[in-house]
């Protein structure tokens, strides 16, 4: 860690004069796009990204850019990503779902138990933050009811303190498993977006093997397994096949 | 007559078709109803099918009628006969025609397809002569030179006034009768073609105004009988036909001197129907120069224009009018709808367009005029963007741009249209006018190093830790308490300063209370509280319940704890005194009250430090 913060302040300081902040980069990126000069705007939100930095705008934004000159595939995934970060953001889902009208696959998604719908709406309808800091409050009155439970001199106040504590405690590992699940979202590397215009999707992972179904750029997949350089995917209709991974895009 | 010699003619041919009718063979005969036809008269074109199987006649095809006008026809009729029980029939198509132009001609066979077999039929000669063949026969030969007369002293000519123009610029066409002789009637019997212009009738006096002009010496009475104001539509070499003028010409015999004779003759003189034609012309029309900036619609001229709205302010659902009105001179009937921005939320409808087209000047001139009617559905200041026309201007050879004025409307809340009572009456969707993406977020922070967002921060970690701190010292606190309140003499033991300075601190109070003048209840409750305290630490430092407690005892007690002598005495004979004081009252002072105090805590001190 400390290593390697003074690499990078080393970078810094290598760094010429003229060097931006990311902000400052987002800001200009920004304008372009106002001024739709949309494939700049995107090589300057690409350029931003390739520095190491990322945010949820920076992945919407990037979005737009890319949906706005015509790269729909490519705009799915910036949205994708910005979902990940940043899952309840309206504006976001409006157009993530305007940018999936746009492909070509209409694929039924198959129906799922409704408790994941909640489990889904419990996990997504908090920024990371306010979880951590829900997670955090509750940690510390876990804490105060502990401390109260061993400082208590009357009995009644140990028992109050007890039950409390107990109550607090189902509550406090429930949202440390949305937590969990939550981190787990934005680190899970087996979702991907097919970028190729048309690509055919084959029954095993072998070019001379029968095709199983054809896709189409911008639609989202679960990577479930890989050989060499064919993906087993899945789509949201249950479908499975082996699809070369260079017509693929991890999100 | 004609009509009673048609008759004649069509009957004599469906005799002779009866003539035939035991003929079995199908057949086509082409007839006129007769020879010599004049110029300007009506003749029939009899086409006979004969004998035609059931089903008749297919597909007539007729044989070039170039030089003929088809006045009407087909009319077919047909005919059904049993003679002798022979079945004939008969089907005949008949045309009228009128000759377009003097000589011989002979009418080309003409095509039937019947009982499977294409007929065809016998060309037929006509011939055409100038006037009416029954005047001729009538009159003596002198009549035909007359016909001839006429022909020098009455023709038609179409005049423009420029033959080389750009596109939609105006020509202006006349048709001009010249005449010597008397015309009493007239008729346009064939109209000017004009492909590839836009034709305007300009307005000409009902009766002709004639002026005298003079050609080759001749002075001829000059009446134009139709103008037009034409704008091409195309470019290239554009024709506009012949027209054709039936006249009805009023003779004036002056061939007999004979007084008997004109006395005989009608009064009126003897009217020749004579046809007149006008020569083609041939107009070379530019095209517009390339530039043309996109509002342009093809107007061509010279035009202004004016955009009124009926109020600025306005409520919502309470119409206001849009007019866009372009005024000048040019082709102002091509004008296209210029295109008006109007915000969204207004209901709008087609408008409405007026033309205004002056036709008695020169140049057709005029406005026209698009009115917009708006329905305002919400309130707000609603701007009409400017609108934009562009016109070739013909003076200036360019084009010219014109931009109206932007308009702000400031459209307040009505009056709720609807009663209450109707719920929902008035409501409508909303409607998605167009989707496209949500704008960027601007100006939004959050940037970090890619996977910061999950590498827990420094202060979160201590955060982390400060309650899980928290807890571990409340458990060591609790611990502790619980021993401490298991070893009960030595929770005494280090209670006892604690307890002894409480006493004493009673004692002090007791002490400064009167500000120095302490009665004697006080005095004694002042050593009683000494004493008490003094006892109190003794019983808790050395573990002794405090009735089993004598001076003895705690002396004693206090030897063996290797206390020095000198404090055992002081001690002692600190209790002595105090018991002293309380049981037999002394008139012991405030300065022996103060140095019985210092002196209880001098002990207590060093018996604290000596008992640790």
């Amino acid at each position: 860690m400390n290593m390697r913060r003074l690499s990078l302040l080393l970078l810094a300081a290598a760094a010429p004069a003229f060097a931006q902040s990311p902000e400052a980069k987002l800001g200009s990126a920004d304008q372009l796009y106002q001024q739709g000069k949309y494939a700049e705007a995107r090589e300057a939100y690409g350029a931003i990204l390739s520095s190491g930095y990322e945010s949820p705008a920076l992945y919407y934004n990037l979005g737009n850019a890319c949906y706005k000159s015509g790269a729909i595939p490519s705009a799915i995934v910036n949205y994708e990503r910005a979902r990940r970060l940043s899952p309840a953001d309206d504006d976001l889902r409006h157009n993530l779902q305007l940018a999936n009208m746009m492909i070509t696959d209409r694929i039924e998604p198959t129906p799922r138990l409704f408790v994941w719908d909640y489990w889904d709406g419990i996990k997504n309808s908090f920024s990371l933050g306010s979880m951590v800091t829900v997670v955090y409050l509750l940690y510390a009155l876990l804490a105060a009811c502990a401390a109260t439970f061993l400082l208590a001199r009357t009995y009644r106040l140990r028992k109050i303190s007890l039950f409390a504590g107990m109550g607090v405690l189902v509550v406090f590992l429930f949202f440390v498993m949305v937590l969990v699940a939550r981190m787990g979202d934005i680190t899970r590397t087996d979702e991907a977006v097919v970028m190729s215009p048309v690509v055919t999707v084959k029954n095993s992972p072998d070019p001379k093997s029968s095709d199983a179904f054809v896709l189409h750029g911008g639609v989202k997949l679960l990577l479930i397994d890989r050989v060499g350089d064919w993906s087993k995917v899945r789509i949201a209709d249950g479908k499975v096949g082996w699809i070369e991974a260079t017509a693929l895009e991890v999100i | 007559m004609k009509t009673s010699m048609r008759v004649a003619a069509a009957l004599g041919a469906v005799v002779c078709a009866a003539a035939i009718a035991h003929a079995a063979s199908a057949e086509l005969r082409a007839s006129v109803d007769r020879a010599q036809v004049g110029l300007g008269d009506q003749f029939a074109l009899q086409l006979t099918l004969v004998n035609a199987g059931i089903g008749g006649g297919r597909n007539l095809q007729l044989p070039d009628l170039a030089h003929f006008h088809i006045m009407s026809g087909p009319n077919e009729s047909s005919s059904m006969q049993v003679i002798n029980g022979a079945v004939s029939s008969s089907v005949t198509y008949e045309y009228i025609l009128q000759p377009m132009e003097v000589g011989k001609f002979t009418i080309g066979p003409a095509t039937i397809e019947a009982d499977g077999a294409t007929l065809k039929s016998a060309p037929v000669q006509i011939e055409v002569v100038r006037g009416s063949p029954k005047a001729k026969q009538q009159a003596a030969q002198g009549n035909e030179d007359l016909t001839a007369q006429i022909g020098d002293n009455l023709f038609l000519r179409a005049i423009v006034d420029r033959t080389h123009v750009i596109q939609g610029e105006q020509v202006n066409l006349s048709f001009k009768i010249y005449t010597r002789v008397s015309v009493a009637n007239y008729a346009v019997e064939k109209n000017p073609t004009m492909t590839g212009f836009w034709g305007e009738d300009v307005e000409t006096p009902k009766n002709i105004q004639t002026s005298p002009e003079t050609i080759n010496g001749k002075q001829f009475r000059v009446g134009i009988i139709k103008r037009m104001a034409l704008f091409p539509t195309q470019s290239g070499a554009l024709e506009i036909g012949p027209m054709e003028v039936q006249t009805t010409v009023q003779m004036q015999d002056r061939r007999s001197n004979d007084p008997f004779e004109s006395f005989f003759r009608d009064p009126f003189g003897r009217q020749v129907n004579y046809m007149i034609k006008s020569d083609a012309i041939r107009i070379t029309v530019d095209p517009l120069p390339p530039d043309a900036p996109s509002e342009f619609k093809g107007a061509v001229g010279q035009f202004a224009m004016s955009t009124n709205v009926d109020k600025k302010t306005g409520r919502t659902n309470e119409p206001i009018d849009l007019k866009v009105t372009l005024s000048g001179t040019g082709n102002i009937k091509l004008i296209e709808t210029p295109a008006v921005e109007l915000p969204t939320d207004f209901e709008q409808y087609t408008p409405k367009v007026t033309d205004n087209i002056d036709r008695s000047g020169e140049k057709i001139s005029g406005s026209k005029t698009f009115e917009y009617l708006l329905i305002p559905r919400y309130p707000g200041l609603k701007v009409i963007k400017p609108v934009a026309f562009a016109y070739y201007d013909l003076a200036k050879r360019e084009y010219v741009k014109l931009r109206s004025p932007q308009i702000e409307l400031n459209i307040e809340q009505g009056a709720a249209t609807a009663a209450p009572l109707i719920a929902g009456g008035t409501q409508e969707d909303v409607r998605t006018l167009s989707q496209d993406i949500r704008f960027i977020k601007l100006g939004e922070g959050g940037i970090v190093r890619r996977g910061d967002e999950l590498r827990p921060g420094g202060v979160l970690i201590a955060l982390l830790l400060l309650p899980l701190a928290c807890v571990g010292a409340a458990f060591v606190y609790a611990r502790q308490r619980q021993a401490v309140m298991l070893d009960q003499v030595g929770y005494r033991n280090r209670r006892a300063i604690k307890v002894a300075r409480k006493g004493l601190l009673q004692a002090e109070y007791l002490l400064k209370e009167k500000g120095g003048s302490p009665a004697g209840n006080q005095r004694l409750r002042f050593y009683g509280e000494v004493s008490k305290a003094l006892w109190k630490y003794l019983g808790d430092k050395l573990n002794i319940p405090q009735s089993a407690f004598s001076v003895e005892g705690a002396v004693a007690e206090l030897t063996a704890r290797t206390v020095p002598a000198d404090l055992i005495t002081s001690l002692k004979a600190l209790l002595e005194t105090c018991d002293l004081a309380r049981f037999a009252p002394t008139s012991l002072d405030l300065s022996v009250m103060q140095r019985t105090y210092d002196e209880a805590q001098r002990i207590i001190v060093a018996l604290e430090k000596t008992l640790k």
